[in-house]
């Protein structure tokens, strides 16, 4: 049997050899498959994108193609970046910002503009990623975070990441660096006027020793410093703001949908003196900036418009919309990317001013305590974002002020089902059942009521 | 735009205070003519020079030789009555300063010299008065200044392009750029 055996192997092997010495296909063994390359998900190439400025330096030239002046305009910039948080911008061209420096050290941003030898001084135009956790929470909640692919830019490759708005404004494409996670193309889309922003770097350098005293700047001999620190104090909330500005501030009934407030400021220019609110979904901004209606003229441009029978202008930037109406002696600026049409039923509902109906209804509809409706009411929150917040606030036993918290998306998902002790799936189950029931549609807008500016109730 | 008019021109642009055209006009004018540079090179550095002066004070004794006289003159003048008394009476403790030198001998330079002073401490309620003009035409470039400031600080938002339209909106705000507005219907 074991000589059978054996034969059988010497002839299988001369057959074998003999196959290859004929020259017959030698087909080798498969190799192993490779372990599948593992795409990242969308909100971790987002993470990635937000954690690079402090993590990489780099150094580039990029292209912007946005509108400027009334019509679409390339600018050409040389881009340096130190991190965590020292950036370098000089424009090369067109001919009109072409030897202008911005040089910012995350406090302070420096302009030198050469054809006037005068230096600005002014705030710093980057967090410097501190509110990159912040960020990814409201844009994670906020946006339909969508991987459409991978693509090259200049020779590298790109994670394709599209950022939709659930509520209004622009709609956002990144190109990703895979290796890095720096954006190295950017496209914002207007809902009505398609493309309104291009970014993209023509050439870029990574792991760079960037000398720090690159990002300082010496102006020439005889420069003009002029300090334009306009916005001071951008955490107060609208009370704070109140008691600093001496005028009554009017906070929006309601907002499009993921708008939460982000801060209060006091802008200063001269004489005139504004309270500023701003609100974010995390990627689009609506500023609101209120003045004594004497402090400042109607501008002579944009279109006349009627605000719920209140006489107002519009104006369009491109990719900035600015609305301005009066109302009860406050004259009324609101600045963002939201539709034009968004912009004036927000301002429609300020102008209606039936601030304390409002509050009653919340009360009564969220069995609250008036007062702490009003109270939310001064830390900013508008009227469906108070309900959210009851509800929650009930459906999780947790407190107001950490349910405020999580409604502004300064509490993440994760960081309250830690919290609470519950799997993130359930935390989210249970938030969207308590906010379906506590779904406030926005009042519509109603005749405005003579009489004095009503404000906030300052607590 | 002729020689003659950028010549007169050339100290209001040398201190900003022209219009967008008029500034254009200058600037081409500066490209062909060089005794324009020349006189610009001039005024400017004048400019430069005067600025980088220390404001000067006047010596201690000028207050208290001025205030008492002024005191005194104005218990004496009631019978003068009115501004007209009070003038007289300030005009009389100027003149009695015992001004060195020249200024001593004329008085008028020394009028003079109070009229300027009298103008520097108004110089506020001008300032306020001008602050609100300004803030009237400026309205629009300031909040989007501050909007895009702002913007800079939300993730994911172009840092260049913020820098441009912060930048261009500063020029305006310094007064040195014309409006960067999209649908101007002036």
């Amino acid at each position: 049997m074991m000589r059978l055996a054996a034969k059988a192997m010497t002839a299988a092997l001369v057959l074998l050899i003999a196959g290859v010495a004929i020259g017959a296909p030698f087909v080798p063994p498969a190799p192993p498959a490779p372990a599948a390359a593992v795409t990242p998900t969308p909100r971790a190439i987002l993470k990635m994108a937000l954690d690079a400025p402090r993590l990489i330096d780099y150094e580039g030239t990029k292209i912007i193609t946005a509108l400027r002046n009334g019509r679409m305009e390339t600018v050409t910039v040389a881009e340096s970046h130190k991190r965590p948080n020292l950036l370098r911008l000089e424009y090369l061209s067109p001919e009109d910002v072409a030897g202008r420096v911005i040089v910012d050290d995350g406090t302070t941003a420096r302009h030198y503009e050469p054809a006037l030898n005068m230096l600005f001084e002014d705030r710093s135009i980057q967090d410097g990623g501190a509110g990159a956790a912040a960020g990814l929470t409201l844009l994670t909640r906020n946006y339909d975070i969508v991987l459409l692919g991978t693509d090259e830019v200049i020779g590298r490759q790109a994670y394709v990441l599209s950022l939709t708005p659930h509520g209004t404004g622009v709609q956002r494409q990144l190109w990703v660096d895979r290796l890095t996670g720096t954006v190295l193309r950017s496209e914002d889309r207007d809902a009505s006027r398609g493309l309104v922003l291009t970014t993209y770097f023509s050439r870029i350098s990574f792991s760079l020793n960037l000398p720090e005293a690159y990002f300082r700047y010496r102006p020439p001999a005889g420069t003009r410093v002029v300090s334009l620190q306009t916005v001071a104090g951008g955490t107060l909330n609208p009370a704070q703001l109140q008691r600093q500005v001496g005028f009554p501030v009017l906070v929006p009934p309601a907002l499009p949908e993921g708008y939460t407030f982000r801060g209060g400021a006091v802008s200063r220019f001269g004489s005139l003196v504004s309270a500023y609110l701003r609100y974010s979904d995390g990627g689009n901004i609506i500023s609101f900036f209120e003045a004594p209606a004497g402090s400042i003229g109607w501008p002579a441009v944009g279109v006349p418009v009627r605000v719920q029978s209140q006489p107002g202008r519009f104006i369009d930037l491109g990719y900035f919309r600015v609305l301005i109406w009066e109302q009860r002696g406050l004259r009324i600026t609101a600045v963002g990317t939201a539709p034009s049409e968004t912009l004036m039923l927000v301002a429609g509902q300020l102008i209606a001013g039936r601030e304390q109906a409002l509050v009653t209804d919340v009360s009564r509809r969220t069995e609250a305590d008036p007062a702490t409706v009003r109270r939310l009411r001064s830390e900013g929150l508008t009227f469906p974002e108070i309900a959210r917040t009851f509800a929650i606030s009930h459906a999780l036993g947790t407190s107001i002020d950490t349910t405020v918290r999580f409604v502004h998306g300064s509490l993440s998902v994760t960081d309250l089902a830690t919290q609470l002790r519950m799997r993130p799936d359930a935390l989210r189950a249970a938030v969207r059942r308590a906010v379906d029931t506590a779904s406030m549609t926005p009042v519509l807008p109603a005749p405005a009521p003579s009489g004095p500016p009503a404000g906030l109730s300052t607590p | 735009m002729n020689h003659h008019r950028a010549g007169r021109l050339l100290s209001a642009y040398v201190d900003s205070e022209l219009t967008a055209a008029e500034t254009r006009a200058v600037q081409e004018h500066l490209l062909d003519c060089a005794a324009c540079r020349d006189a610009y090179e001039n005024l400017r550095a004048a400019r430069d020079l005067l600025g980088g002066l220390p404001p000067a004070e006047p010596p201690a004794e000028f207050w208290a030789a001025v205030r008492g006289p002024v005191m005194r003159g104005a218990a004496a003048a009631g019978a003068l009555g009115g501004w007209a008394g009070r003038l007289r009476a300030a005009w009389a403790s100027v003149a009695r300063f015992p001004w060195p030198g020249i200024a001593g001998r004329r008085p008028g330079l020394v009028l003079a010299g109070a009229l300027v002073a009298l103008a520097l401490a108004a110089l506020p309620l001008v300032k306020g008065t001008v602050d609100r003009l300004h803030a009237t035409e400026i309205g629009v470039d300031l909040y989007v200044h501050d909007h895009a400031l702002q913007m800079g600080t939300a993730p994911l938002v172009d840092r260049a392009y913020v820098g441009l339209v912060a930048g261009d909106a500063e020029l305006v705000l310094a007064g040195n750029a014309p409006r960067p507005i999209g649908d101007d219907v002036r």
